[in-house]
C-alpha cells in the first residue's frame, strides 16, 4: 500500500497536467480567433512587388504575369486575398499556354500568344492556399492565401 | 504522357487549394506546451513503468468475437473489397481520363489517409480487406505451406521501400496528377504482392505490402485489440502500443512515413520550389532528381536523429545498446499519426467526399449510382480556419505528448537506474526537434 499512494498521486499530476493542457489547447486558441482572422489583411498586399495592386479599386488582387521566350516573370510569388473578392489575373505572353487556378472549384483559363495584356478574372470561395500555375511551361508562377 | 498532361496538377496530384497556414500565435502556444510537458513527463511523471504488453483489455461481448470471426463475415468483407477494387479499376480504365477519374482520390486519399484513420479506429482493417490477401486465398496454393521461408533478417524493409515508392510517387515523381503514373505504380504493386505472397505465403503481405505493415503499425495506438485469448477486447491504447514487434526495418517504415510529411510542407515553400527551378536547369527530370534526394534526406534525418537518440544512454551494455532503436519505434507511432491527420485531415474529409461523389458515377455519363450525383462537396473544415488550425495544433501536440509518455514508459523498462533521466533526455530532445519542425512547417516557414 506505501508504495501505491504516491504512485496515485502522480497519476493524478499527471491527470490534470493533460487536463490543463486541453484546456490551454481549447481556451486560448478560440480567444485568438477574431484577432488572427482580422490581422493578417493588412499587411497582406505589402508583399506584393507591384505597386499597382493597391491603387486599383478596392479589394481587388491584380497579378501581372509576363511570358516571354520562355521565360516567366514572377514565378512562386506569394499574394494574400480574401475569399468572394476577384482575383485578376493579367497576362503579357509571347506563347500559349494555359493558367491553371488550383481553388475548389478548380478554374482553367487560355492564354494566346498576342502584344498586349489578356486579363482573366475569378473569384476563390473556399479559403486555403491557391496555386496558380502555367500548364504547359509547367511554372508556379503565384500562390495566393486566400483567407 | 498525353493524358497525364491534360490533367497535370500540382500537389498531391488532387489539385485543389492546400490548408492554410497556421497562425503564428498557435504554432506558439503548440511549441509551449510541447515542451513543458516534455519537460514534466521526464522531471515529475511516473518512475515505475507502467504500460504492459501483456496486460489484457476489457474483453468486449463474445458474440462480437464470434461474428467479427466467422467466415462468412471475413469473406463477405473480402469480397466486397475485391468488387470495391474492381470498381476503381474499371473506372480508372474505361472512365474519364481527366481529374474526374475517382482513381486519383481512391489512391491518395481514402487509401493513404482513410486507411489510417480506419486502422486507428478499429484495427488492422487492411488484412481482411487486401484484395492480394483475397486473391490469394481464392488459390490452392494458399492451402499448403508457403515453399519459402520469408527471411527474417529483411523483416519490414520490404514495406519500408513500398512506402517510400508510395511518398516518391506522391511527392517527388514528374506528375503525381498522372492517371497512367498511378495505374502503373498500382499493377506493378499489385504484381510484386501477389508474387511475393505465392512464394512466400501470407508473412509476405504481413512483412512487406505497404499499406498493412502501415495500417498495423497504426492499429497499435487502437483502444480495440486481442486478448491472448483472442478475444476482442478495449483497453489503454499504451498497453497495446508496447506490443509492436521489433523487427528490422521498423525505424525505417515510421521514419518515411513521418519525413515524407514533413517534406511534404517544406516542399510548398517558395523558397524550396525557387531552388528546384533554378537547379533543376529546367529539365523535368532535374526537378525530379532534386525532389527525390529532399525525400530521401528528410526520411533519412528522421531515422538516423531518432536511431541515434534511442542510443543515447549510458549503463548499457553494446548488444542493448543495439537493440534500443527497435525497442523504443513504437514511441514513433503516435507522432507519425498526429503529424498525417494534421496534414491530411481536410484531405480526408473533403477530398474524400469529393472521391466519393466521383465514384458513383465512374465512367461519367451521369449514372448517379449512388443516388450522390448531384452532391456537392462540403468545405467543412476549409471554411473554418480557425477551427481547423486549432485541430492541427491538438493533433501534433497529442502525437508528441503520447510519444513522449510511451518513450519514457518504455525507457523505464530498459534503461538501468542510474540513467534513466539522462538516458531518455536525447530521445525527448528529438521529439521536441520533431514537433518544433512540424509547427514551424504547418506554420508555413
Amino acid at each position: 500500500m506505501t508504495t501505491l499512494n504516491p504512485r496515485t498521486l502522480q497519476t493524478l499530476t499527471a491527470l490534470a497536467a493533460v487536463a490543463l493542457i486541453a484546456a490551454g489547447c481549447g481556451g486560448s486558441t478560440t480567444s485568438e480567433t477574431s484577432s488572427s482572422s482580422g490581422a493578417p489583411a493588412a499587411p497582406a498586399s505589402t508583399d506584393a512587388p507591384q505597386l499597382s495592386d493597391q491603387q486599383t479599386p478596392p479589394s481587388r488582387l491584380v497579378i501581372d504575369v509576363t511570358i516571354k521566350g520562355g521565360e516567366v516573370n514572377p514565378t512562386n510569388a506569394q499574394f494574400d486575398a480574401k475569399a468572394k473578392e476577384p482575383i485578376v489575373v493579367r497576362v503579357n505572353s509571347d506563347v500559349a499556354d494555359e493558367l491553371h487556378v488550383h481553388s475548389n472549384p478548380e478554374h482553367t483559363f487560355n492564354v494566346e500568344a498576342k502584344d498586349g495584356p489578356q486579363s482573366f478574372q475569378f473569384t476563390v470561395d473556399v479559403p486555403g492556399k491557391v496555386d496558380i500555375e502555367l500548364h504547359h511551361l509547367n511554372k508556379t508562377v503565384a500562390t495566393v492565401t486566400v483567407q | 504522357m498525353i493524358e497525364g498532361r491534360s490533367t497535370a496538377v500540382l500537389a498531391h496530384g488532387l489539385g485543389g487549394s492546400a490548408d492554410l497556414p497556421i497562425p503564428y500565435t498557435y504554432a506558439l502556444i503548440g511549441a509551449a506546451w510541447a515542451l513543458t510537458f516534455t519537460f514534466a513527463v521526464v522531471a515529475l511523471a511516473w518512475r515505475k513503468p507502467r504500460f504492459d504488453p501483456a496486460k489484457p483489455g476489457r474483453p468486449l461481448p463474445a458474440r462480437l468475437t464470434t461474428v467479427v470471426d466467422a467466415p462468412a463475415t471475413r469473406w463477405a468483407v473480402a469480397v466486397a473489397a475485391l468488387l470495391f477494387a474492381a470498381w476503381v479499376a474499371v473506372a480508372a480504365v474505361f472512365g474519364p481520363q481527366n481529374g474526374q477519374n475517382p482513381l486519383l482520390g481512391v489512391f491518395y486519399v481514402l487509401l493513404w489517409v482513410g486507411l489510417v484513420a480506419l486502422s486507428l479506429a478499429i484495427g488492422p482493417v487492411w488484412r481482411a480487406l487486401s484484395p492480394v490477401r483475397t486473391l490469394y486465398r481464392l488459390t490452392p496454393l494458399s492451402r499448403r505451406p508457403p515453399p519459402n521461408q520469408y527471411p527474417r533478417r529483411l523483416g519490414y524493409w520490404p514495406a519500408a521501400l513500398g512506402l517510400f515508392a508510395f511518398v516518391w510517387l506522391e511527392l517527388a515523381s514528374p506528375d503525381p496528377g498522372s492517371l497512367a503514373a498511378v495505374k502503373i505504380w498500382l499493377v506493378l504493386y499489385l504484381a510484386v504482392t501477389l508474387a511475393g505472397t505465392f512464394v512466400f505465403g501470407g508473412r509476405w503481405c504481413a512483412r512487406a505490402d505497404p499499406f498493412e505493415v502501415y495500417g498495423v503499425a497504426v492499429s497499435r495506438l487502437s483502444p480495440l485489440r486481442r486478448n491472448p485469448d483472442g478475444r476482442i477486447a478495449i483497453g489503454n491504447p499504451f498497453d497495446h502500443l508496447t506490443s509492436m514487434p521489433v523487427r528490422p526495418g521498423t525505424v525505417a517504415v515510421l521514419a518515411v512515413l513521418l519525413g515524407s510529411t514533413a517534406f511534404d510542407s517544406f516542399s510548398a515553400m517558395p523558397q524550396w520550389r525557387n531552388f528546384v527551378d533554378a537547379h533543376s536547369g529546367g529539365l523535368p527530370l532535374g526537378a525530379v532528381a532534386i525532389r527525390t534526394v529532399g525525400l530521401l534526406v528528410f526520411a533519412s534525418v528522421v531515422g538516423v536523429t531518432f536511431h541515434l537518440a534511442a542510443r543515447a544512454t549510458g549503463g548499457v551494455d553494446g548488444a542493448t545498446r543495439r537493440r534500443l532503436p527497435g525497442l523504443m519505434a513504437h514511441s514513433l507511432i503516435p507522432i507519425v499519426i498526429g503529424y498525417v491527420f494534421a496534414h491530411y485531415l481536410t484531405y480526408l474529409v473533403e477530398r474524400g467526399q469529393q472521391t466519393v461523389i466521383q465514384l458513383a458515377d465512374p465512367l461519367g455519363p451521369g449514372w448517379n449510382a449512388l443516388g450522390l450525383g448531384d452532391a456537392q462537396v462540403s468545405y467543412v473544415l476549409s471554411m473554418h480556419p480557425s477551427v481547423l488550425a486549432t485541430l492541427k495544433v491538438c493533433f501534433v501536440l497529442g502525437g508528441h505528448i503520447a510519444g513522449v509518455i510511451a518513450a519514457h514508459d518504455r525507457a523505464l523498462w530498459l534503461l538501468p537506474k542510474r540513467h534513466q533521466v539522462t538516458g531518455q533526455l536525447a530521445m525527448m530532445l528529438v521529439m521536441v526537434g520533431y514537433t518544433f519542425t512540424g509547427l514551424y512547417l504547418l506554420f508555413g516557414g
